[in-house]
């Protein structure tokens, strides 16, 4: 799965683990009915608390993406949630910010940033 | 909830006029792995060793799986491990010896565990122990401190002194142990990256008391650090420490640094409205430097 943690890291240890499978499962990299490994497992693999882990799904599990099949373990969720629209927008804004500051400080005006995200949607399109 | 492994209750203790505990309170649970963090001289090894029954409290009280320690020495040091600071092995015995004597020591010695852990650590058991690294030797103290399957393992500064890949095979021994067993860990570290990864509680010792005492999982979103510039407009230090779940407040150069109870966002409205200032900065904080903003010197 390709999990890594770093305690230097923003955000806590369980939410690292619950964004990267967020991440991995957006990306099809761990598909729908997929198992995961069991809290000891990945605590091993991952060198953290098996705690830590067992929050991890206990978010992941609350927000949709995974379910426990009692004596059989944990799966990806047939039926993924619909992606949290507000959040994303949030996300989106904090990105445009950034990349805002960064171009005033290189000297260029909003509607040169405009220009260069109008190129930017023509070549995602032109590329589907 | 079960009944507490460790307890201390209002524990003090003093090296003469040196006051090094004072009114200590804390719980620690079966299967609950706790950190236990501040600077040098804060109080963490004399706090073990109270826990062990190697010094007495001069007031308050230590229980270990009910008893008292130094009362029941025996009775309690069957169910516990211990690896201390300073762990002195005898230098001129070799692996084999020592792993004898403790299974001599305590009957219900686990060998297959004993086996596991020398391939784990590659020891080889004929060798002597002066013959070996600084990193080897703290293998085979962990080895002789949980062999006998203890419910508690009281660690003083497991990793002190080691390279990170060897504290990261002592860190992943310990895990393993805590999955296999269910042993409860109390350990003491200077390293916050380890507290973080095994920890699922955090308790800072600072000149004698208890800090800081809670869940390592959530300890980021509900701790944040608030930065205020020392601006003529801002009031002084005993004016920010009043307001609720400040938890501490110093000068870093031409900021104050105020750690607060609270996510950044809700800090953010609160010190705003307290102080009537606009200029504040709220970040959440790794461990390491909630660690320096509450325990580190003015600047």
């Amino acid at each position: 799965m390709n999990l890594i943690v770093n305690p230097a890291d923003e955000l806590p240890l369980f939410r690292q683990v619950v964004r990267q499978m967020i991440e991995a499962i957006a990306g099809g990299r761990l598909k729908s009915g997929e198992q995961l490994p069991s809290h000891r497992d990945l605590s091993e693999q991952l060198v953290i608390a098996p705690l830590t882990v067992k929050r991890a799904y206990d978010e992941l599990e609350s927000l949709g993406y995974i379910e426990t099949q009692r004596g059989r373990g944990t799966f990806v969720c047939a039926v993924l949630p619909a992606v949290n629209r507000k959040n994303q927008r949030e996300e989106i804004a904090r990105t445009a910010r950034r990349l805002l500051s960064e171009a005033y400080l290189a000297g260029l005006r909003l509607p040169d940033v405009v220009k260069i995200l109008e190129d930017a949607d023509r070549q995602l399109r032109e590329k589907k | 909830m079960m009944d507490p492994v460790l307890e201390f209750k209002s524990v003090s203790r003093s090296y003469g006029s040196n006051v090094v505990l004072n009114g200590i309170d804390i719980a620690i649970h079966p299967g609950e792995v706790a950190g236990l963090i501040g600077r040098n001289g804060a109080g963490k090894t004399t706090l073990l060793k109270i826990g062990m029954g190697m010094l007495y409290p001069h007031s308050g009280s230590v229980r270990t799986f009910g008893m008292s320690p130094t009362d029941e020495p025996v009775a309690v040091k069957k169910r516990i491990g211990y690896v201390a600071e300073d762990q002195v092995l005898p230098t001129g015995s070799s692996i084999a010896d020592l792993i004898e004597f403790h299974r001599y020591l305590f009957p219900q010695w686990d060998g297959a565990l004993e086996r596991q852990l020398i391939e784990r650590f590659a020891l080889d058991a004929r060798r002597k122990i002066k013959d070996l690294s600084k990193g080897q030797a703290r293998e085979v103290a962990l080895l002789c401190a949980v062999c006998h399957r203890p419910e508690l393992l009281i660690l003083d500064e497991p990793a002190g002194g080691l390279d990170p890949a060897t504290r990261r095979e002592f860190l992943e021994t310990s895990i393993h142990l805590l999955n296999q067993e269910g042993t409860a860990i109390l350990f003491s570290s200077h390293h916050m990256g380890d507290v973080e990864r095994i920890g699922g509680r955090v308790i800072l010792l600072d000149h004698g008391k208890v800090l800081l005492d809670r869940d390592l999982t959530t300890l980021r979103e509900e701790i944040c650090v608030a930065m205020i510039p020392r601006s003529a407009s801002v009031p002084e230090a005993a004016r920010m420490e009043q307001i609720p779940g400040c938890l501490r407040v110093r000068p870093v150069f031409d900021d104050w640094h105020v750690v607060m109870e609270g996510s950044p966002e809700s800090v953010q409205r609160k010190v705003s409205m307290a102080l009537g200032v606009d200029d504040v900065r709220c970040v959440p904080m790794p461990l390491e430097e909630l660690f320096i903003e509450l325990t580190g010197s003015e600047r």
